[in-house]
């Protein structure tokens, strides 16, 4: 320990090996300046699955950690029981990719009693260009907001052989019709009623009480639970509708997070919210991995500067 | 919040929305006197209306056996519970300040569910009864307070008793699932007072479940949404094929094989009063005779279904489900007027809306001791007009009486 407190690194030994570490840092991805701000990064990724929310790739994307609080708007409504969302962005071929993580030990994928909900997460732009920004409470009037919901019992409902009514109805009944008349939230096309293929909603709100569903859904999403759920939302960068943000590189664009945990009773406006956060639509390429030559001129550059500093 | 005035509390209330422009109400009497507990009711809405995947624990309409029946379970026990913890020893009446008009039952100097409310998780104060609550809608049947071994004889059953109690939607003047639901996806037809959730719009938070306080509002998994009674509404508006255009009853009432029902829509003020309108049915009963009473008035939605209460069940529990009324409204059951044993005799005799009547007097015929009071009973006969003053129906106060000769009867 002697010895080594004795040999200390001269200053050119010390600036040598910081320009060398960050360009090893960098060749090798990571960035840890982006982590400790809160712009969301979406970098420009190739290859891999990045619909499905446990792609490796996801990991390789630095991530940022989103504060949430209760829900505490003019109209509170409680919430407030997960303190922070993990999320990550990415674009590949003029599609935005935005992944969000957060624990959740109690998994809540059925809404099929009248006291049982599911969990849900949500992300919210503004409807217009980010220089304006709208209440992240459901937006105002004059400056709307898109937000996308992704459900658990959405997709659990999606279930090869999933009979949401079977349980309970099978040993009883010996005839049921099936036709949408007989279901008036789905006649009306009520989208949350109708089920359809998509676990995701792209819905539109000016106000409170106002939210609905746009006219097009070109929203996917996929989550999956591990103790927590991780679920990614995408969607091309072309606005599909007036009130709902187009996507391009060089962008900023806000970005807000909702998370609703079944378990505790949340629903609509019980929930856990962030304020904005920035999304930035850079053209940086995610680095695959440290490369070869990073670890080259890392190690050059220690063994440089472990002989600058023995020579001074 | 705003301040709107229910007239069965004798006073202004809070509320969430001002009073919205209803100019009909829609509002029906139900005599629990009369009912058997045969269920055609709730049949005959389960079959029209509740009889699809999803549905199974949904009863718009039910029929409870009191004290302790209750579908969903101890749903007015536990609501009545709730406000008690909130102000408690405080939710009386003041019978004493009543007005005929603006006031029949006094003045209530609790508060509603509205006040008891905090206005940040609830709208109005209320509770989501689990799947399991809802599974049993006709628990307690016929089950009794207690055994009478001597018999039990009017005007009270205090050893043993029990009641039907008939439910539908009270389609509310002040609606508790309206004020609650966070999207405003239910609405209050200016037409007639019914409320609907609109299918469309409703997300299923349930929130609706949680404020009604008579429960009436149910979520329907299937869907992910909540429904509850329309009131029939194709039928009330005549819009439905089988009216041939001419408002008709729902079919609960409709189908009613005790003749306790009788619906109408009553004209409405500004302030959520009834207008004066005498010649109508319902305005008669409730406004006129105040024979027949809301359900628990005290939570402050303004209900629009009345009661005739059970006239042998202690006067305590009444007055705790009917309000201060329960007294008066027994004694003129009892002891009914001339014109009133006329109206009561409009109950389920025509499918479509009774919107005024007329009474053509008859002579007497009988004279009869009730409660030691001597009454003499005349035939008169009371016409029933719908909406366009055209004549629905026309019957005596005495029943005709057919005697079938002896030589058809074939049995």
């Amino acid at each position: 320990m002697t010895d080594m407190r004795k040999r200390r690194l001269s200053r050119p030994g010390l600036l040598t090996l910081a320009i060398l570490a960050a360009l090893g840092l960098r060749l090798a991805g990571a960035n840890p300046a982006v982590s400790q701000t809160s712009v969301l990064s979406a970098y420009k990724v190739g290859g891999d699955d990045w619909l499905d929310p446990t792609s490796g790739g996801w990991k390789r994307i630095p991530s940022i950690e989103v504060p949430l609080s209760a829900q505490a708007g003019i109209y509170p409504s409680g919430g407030g029981s997960l303190a922070t969302v993990e999320v990550r962005a990415a674009q590949r071929d003029g599609e935005l990719y935005v992944w969000v993580g957060w624990d959740d030990p109690t998994k809540d994928v059925r809404s099929d009693a009248v006291e049982r909900f599911a969990d849900a997460i949500a992300i919210e732009f503004p409807a217009k260009a980010s220089s304006s920004v709208p209440s992240v409470c459901m937006g105002q009037a004059d400056s709307g907001v898109n937000i996308w919901q992704w459900r658990a019992d959405g997709q659990n409902d999606l279930a090869p052989g999933y009979v949401l009514h079977d349980e309970r109805s099978r040993p009883t009944v010996d005839f049921y019709s099936e036709e949408d008349r007989f279901y008036p939230a789905r006649e009306v096309g009520n989208p949350y009623a109708k089920g359809g293929d998509n676990p995701v909603q792209n819905l539109v709100a000016h106000s409170f009480g106002s939210i609905g569903p746009a006219d097009q859904q070109p929203v996917s999403g996929r989550g999956a639970w591990d103790g927590g759920w991780s679920v990614v939302f995408s969607r091309p960068f072309g606005s599909p509708a007036k009130g709902q943000p187009a996507f391009q590189d060089g962008q900023v664009i806000d970005v807000a997070f909702a998370v609703w945990n079944g378990s505790e009773g949340d629903r609509n406006g019980k929930k856990s919210v962030s304020s904005f956060v920035r999304l930035s639509i850079g053209d940086e390429q995610l680095p695959q991995g440290m490369s070869p030559l990073g670890w080259a001129i890392l190690a050059l550059g220690v063994a440089a500067a472990l002989r600058l500093s023995r020579h001074a | 919040m705003a301040r709107v005035y229910n007239w069965q509390l004798g006073r202004n209330m809070k509320y969430r929305f001002e009073r919205g422009p209803t100019k009909r109400q829609f509002a029906a009497v139900f005599n629990i006197n009369r009912c058997i507990a045969c269920q055609t009711c709730t049949m005959a809405c389960k079959s029209t209306w509740t009889h699809s995947p999803g549905q199974e624990l949904m009863w718009w309409n039910n029929v409870e056996t009191k004290p302790y029946g209750g579908y969903p379970a101890n749903w007015d026990v536990k609501i009545l519970a709730l406000q008690e913890e909130k102000n408690p020893g405080r939710q009386t009446w003041d019978p004493s300040a009543g007005d005929p008009e603006r006031a029949p039952y006094g003045r209530f100097e609790g508060k509603t569910i509205f006040e008891t409310a905090d206005g940040v998780d609830q709208m109005a104060t209320g509770y989501l009864p689990s799947e399991e609550e809802w599974k049993a809608p006709n628990s307690f049947e016929d089950h009794a307070t207690g055994w009478s071994p001597g018999g039990a004889q009017l005007p009270e059953h205090d050893q043993g008793w029990f009641f039907y109690m008939q439910r539908i939607c009270n389609h509310c003047t002040y609606p508790a699932c309206l004020a609650a639901c966070p999207r405003n996806a239910i609405y209050k037809r200016p037409e007639d007072g019914i409320v609907l959730i609109d299918q469309e719009r409703c997300r299923g938070y349930r929130k609706c479940v949680e404020a009604c306080p008579y429960k009436k509002s149910m979520y329907r998994p299937t869907t992910h949404t909540s429904e509850k009674c329309i009131g029939c509404y194709p039928r009330v508006e005549g819009s439905d094929p089988l009216t041939d255009g001419r408002p008709m009853e729902p079919r609960c009432m409709a189908a009613c094989v005790g003749k306790i029902r009788l619906m109408g829509l009553v004209r409405t003020e500004d302030d959520g009063t009834w207008s004066h309108d005498p010649t109508n049915p319902i305005n008669f009963l409730v406004q006129e005779e105040k024979v027949a009473l809301p359900l628990y008035p005290q939570l402050g939605t303004q209900p629009n279904i009345y009661y005739i209460p059970p006239r042998w069940v202690p006067r305590p529990y009444l007055r705790q489900m009917f309000g201060p009324g329960v007294d008066h409204a027994i004694d003129r059951y009892m002891h009914p007027s001339r014109e009133l044993l006329a109206v009561l005799q409009l109950f389920r005799v025509s499918r479509h809306i009774i919107f005024s009547f007329k009474i053509r007097k008859g002579r007497k015929y009988e004279e009869v001791v009730v409660g030691g009071r001597k009454h003499s009973i005349y035939d008169d006969t009371v016409i029933g007009f719908d909406d366009k003053g055209n004549e629905v129906v026309r019957v005596n106060v005495k029943e005709p009486v057919f005697e079938r000769p002896g030589k058809l009867n074939s049995i």
